[in-house]
């Protein structure tokens, strides 16, 4: 497997604990972790695997540091690459938006050409709409840290053994 | 998703990207400065600040273009009204209410900023009722062709206001080019919108009508707001119907300085929202992409300091309000009658019912004025019009366009009166306010706006509307059909109420009112529409001046002064008195109650010396009691005998004519109470 991207914001709390889960899956392979809010376009086209930290803000909006980076994604050709996406929501509190930045980033890195790895089932979530499901996936892994983070731990893993299997 | 969008970081030009970035550094410079106006008790007392706002608030202004098209900022809309072309310098005149404040010279509450000669309306501080205002300009725009659109600016929570649903509802029934902007920051002062609501998306909630297309942004990016706001200005002007546009933003700080969102927002949360600056986002994408160098910006923010500053130093030098211009613009001139300056005519014709002449004056003006307009419930179906076919046939001549029912809405109806008049000046509107006076209540809010504009306004705007209203009993009508409104009404400053009891004076008043600018209540006495003692000869071109009694039976030895139904209980009584005890009593119909023709009033007094005051309304705190006031302030000294009042008992009118009688004035009441006051 060729080596893993993992791109977060470091000042975040909940999205920097989550990957430090999913660092902690990875340990035994070749791995970087870098801060989103710094991401710049030779960073992100340097792996073919790359793990996002995409939560949802407001009523469904990417974080500022995705959105700011989207205008440069657009301009990228992201064939060959392999993509993971965790994103966390409150499927009690904003049950309309649940993980929707993960389905705008989704769409955004498909145009480029990207393959979006790590699709997870909807069952066990009870939410009202999310841009981040299609044909009942989740585009990647849903987080709820307000509502079921007791699963959190059990989530992470799963997704881990999955993204060894269909990452390059 | 970016780049294919109207506007985007890498496709907008610079000259375009410089503006914006001039205009959003400019008006945070402005909002962050104002608090300290108060902190050095300099003004600006009110702020409600717009950081987090800035995406939306420069897009509505950028779209708005002030020949085409009108546009209703609410309190927050600094930044809006700044795009929109306001200057540093009005925007802290504003701000310390100077009488120089373009929006009307420091007599309305700070941070509510407007140019009325630019079509950016002067608003009230009640949370979206300018909905109606700008629903009343689009029927305005669509009646007379005109293409623009009407735009109305507001924060989330105003969505939570009946008259917002009812401006929607009417926008979407009669398809009206109208933008309903909700800057959906969250909050309701301290109140989140959760308890306002149960979508998240408030204008989710007009999913289901029709005519309507609803337009999500995120209100904190100027790219997606830009490219919002055109899009639907767009689509509105093609299509002639309204939209909304969910603009999603942030409140950075407290709703205003009088509020301390830390009491509600924890560390997080305001930390959460202040991370999500839109102008900080903005410049960061403005250097990331090459734009613009550091250098380039920190020559514009340097160029935004020395602006600020010499705004600041002009509006300072700028002089206060004085304190004798406080009666100016408080209601405008009238139209004034050269053929009957007085209201009296001398015409021997054929008398007329009151309502034929209400009906007849209505036509006349119709024919007169095409840009007259008249609406209501009941108003046009077929052979009916109105609801006691006072209007009836005028939708067969003048047509649906002027002539045309209104949804049961009462404060639909004069909340997009008061709007359409604002198009333009020749615009005469005419409603029937609500059924009966008694279903009125619910336009109180647009009637007590209305009766501020012209002075909140320093005089630039005047609702030119006439509110007829089918008032008071003797109809068997009980609590709801019965009532008669006036003492209610008549403390408002700004409007114009007359209640006439004769067919000729309904004729004359009817006619200056509907020529007149500016705001009347019409009170109409239902019960005697059809009455014989009603009925007059008119002259084809009669008219009455406001604040001119007329002396409906002369006489020496007591005054009566009353108006609307009981005038004829009065003269009744006085011809009663003379018959059978040679009493001789002078009848004052006082036709206006407001302006009241006081001069009238105390001449009588000074030749008869006694005075009763009888009206239908109750006694208690009744229109009478500021006549007693005044007789027994300025003509204390020919007084021979107690004022008394005559009026209802200080109970509802009830059903039951038994008890109607009971509570209502009549002729037996009237004679004792004259009795009493001629034994002294």
């Amino acid at each position: 497997m060729k080596k893993i991207g993992l791109f977060y914001s470091f000042n975040s709390h909940k999205t920097a604990k989550l990957a430090e889960r999913i660092k902690e899956e990875f340990k035994d392979t070749s791995f970087e972790a870098l801060n989103a809010e710094n991401v710049n376009e030779k960073q992100f086209l340097t792996f073919d695997n790359l793990i996002l930290g995409v939560p949802t803000w407001f009523d469904g909006e990417l974080p500022n540091y995705w959105d700011e980076f989207g205008p440069a994604i657009e301009d990228m050709d992201l064939k060959g690459k392999y993509i993971a996406l965790f994103g966390l929501g409150d499927q009690v509190g904003y049950p309309e938006n649940f993980l929707d930045a993960v389905g705008i980033m989704a769409e955004l890195l498909e145009s480029r050409g990207a393959v979006i790895v790590g699709l997870t089932s909807t069952q066990g979530y009870s939410f009202e709409s999310s841009k981040a499901v299609r044909d009942n996936k989740f585009l990647g892994l849903a987080i709820d840290f307000e509502n079921q983070a007791h699963l959190n731990k059990e989530r992470v893993q799963q997704w881990a053994s999955q993204l060894r299997k269909e990452f390059i | 998703m970016y780049n294919d969008k109207l506007y985007s970081i890498k496709k907008t030009d610079k000259e375009t990207l410089r503006k914006w970035y001039h205009l959003l550094t400019l008006g945070r410079a402005l909002d962050d400065r104002a608090p300290n106006y108060l902190r050095q008790a300099i003004g600006w007392s009110y702020h409600a600040p717009y950081a987090g706002h800035d995406g939306i608030q420069l897009a509505i202004g950028q779209v708005f273009d002030r020949n085409t098209d009108h546009l209703f900022p609410y309190y927050r809309d600094m930044l809006t009204t700044l795009s929109a072309g306001l200057t540093a310098e009005e925007i802290i005149l504003n701000g310390i209410s100077k009488a120089t404040d373009v929006a009307g010279g420091g007599r309305h509450m700070s941070n509510h900023l407007a140019k009325p000669e630019w079509n950016i309306h002067n608003v009230s501080s009640s949370t979206g009722s300018h909905t109606l205002h700008a629903a009343g300009v689009g029927r305005a725009m669509k009646k007379y062709h005109h293409q623009g659109v009407s735009i109305s600016s507001q924060g989330e929570s105003s969505v939570s206001e009946g008259y917002v649903y009812e401006a929607i509802n009417g926008a979407s029934k009669e398809e009206l080019p109208v933008i309903f902007v909700f800057q959906d920051n969250g909050y309701g002062i301290s109140v989140p919108k959760k308890d306002q609501t149960a979508n998240r998306k408030v204008a989710d909630n007009f999913i289901g009508f029709k005519n309507l297309k609803i337009f999500h942004c995120n209100g904190k990016d100027v790219f997606d707001s830009m490219t919002t706001m055109v899009e639907a200005k767009q689509w509105v002007i093609e299509n002639q119907m309204p939209a909304i546009v969910q603009a999603n933003c942030v409140r950075m700080h407290s709703h205003s300085n009088s509020d301390r969102h830390e009491l509600y927002r924890d560390d997080y949360e305001r930390g959460y929202a202040a991370e999500y600056d839109p102008l900080a986002k903005y410049r960061r994408l403005l250097l990331r992409y090459n734009r613009f160098t550091e250098e380039e910006l920190k020559q514009i923010d340097d160029q935004v300091k020395q602006e600020v500053k010499d705004a600041h130093k002009k509006a300072l030098a700028a002089p206060n309000p004085d304190p004798t211009s406080i009666f100016d613009f408080v209601i405008p001139d009238p139209y004034v009658s050269v053929k009957y300056p007085e209201g009296i005519h001398n015409e021997q014709g054929e008398p007329k019912k009151l309502i034929e002449a209400l009906n007849e004056t209505l036509k006349a003006e119709f024919r007169h004025n095409p840009d007259t307009f008249i609406w209501g419930q009941d108003m046009a179906n077929k052979d009916k019009g109105g609801i006691f076919n006072v209007s009836k046939g005028m939708q067969k001549e003048f047509g649906i366009e002027r002539v045309f029912n209104a949804p049961i809405a009462e404060d639909f109806i004069l909340g997009t009166a008061n709007g359409m008049t604002r198009f333009n000046d020749k615009i005469r509107v005419v409603v029937e306010g609500a059924e009966f006076a008694d279903y009125f209540w619910p336009a109180m809010e647009q009637f007590v706006l209305s009766t501020h504009d012209y002075w909140r306004t320093n005089g630039k705007f005047a609702p030119n509307v006439t509110i007829r209203l089918a008032s008071g009993g003797y109809i068997g009508g009980g609590l709801y059909h019965s009532q008669t409104i006036e003492a209610s009404l008549t403390s408002l400053p700004g409007v114009r109420i007359v209640y006439p009891s004769f067919a000729d004076d309904a004729a004359g008043l009817l006619r200056t009112s509907i020529r007149s600018k500016g705001l009347t209540l019409f009170l109409e006495p239902k019960a005697l529409y059809n009455a014989s003692e009603a009925m007059t000869a008119i002259p084809d071109d009669f008219e009455v001046p406001f604040g001119k009694a007329r002396i409906r039976r002369e006489g020496s030895d007591l005054s009566i002064i009353t108006y609307g139904n009981t005038t004829h209980m009065c003269l009744e009584v006085a011809k009663k008195l003379n018959e059978e005890e040679d009493v001789d009593i002078e009848v004052v119909d006082i036709r206006s109650l407001v302006p009241l023709d006081k001069e009238t009033i105390l001449e009588s007094i000074k030749k008869t010396n006694r005075a009763l005051i009888v009206h239908e309304d109750k006694v208690f705190s009744g229109f009478g009691a500021e006549i007693a006031a005044t007789i027994a302030n300025e003509a204390f000294e020919y007084l021979d005998a107690p004022i008394k009042r005559v009026g209802s008992t200080f109970t509802p009118v009830g059903f039951n004519r038994i008890l109607e009688a009971a509570i209502l004035p009549n002729t037996e009441k009237i004679l004792a109470a004259a009795r009493e006051i001629l034994t002294y």
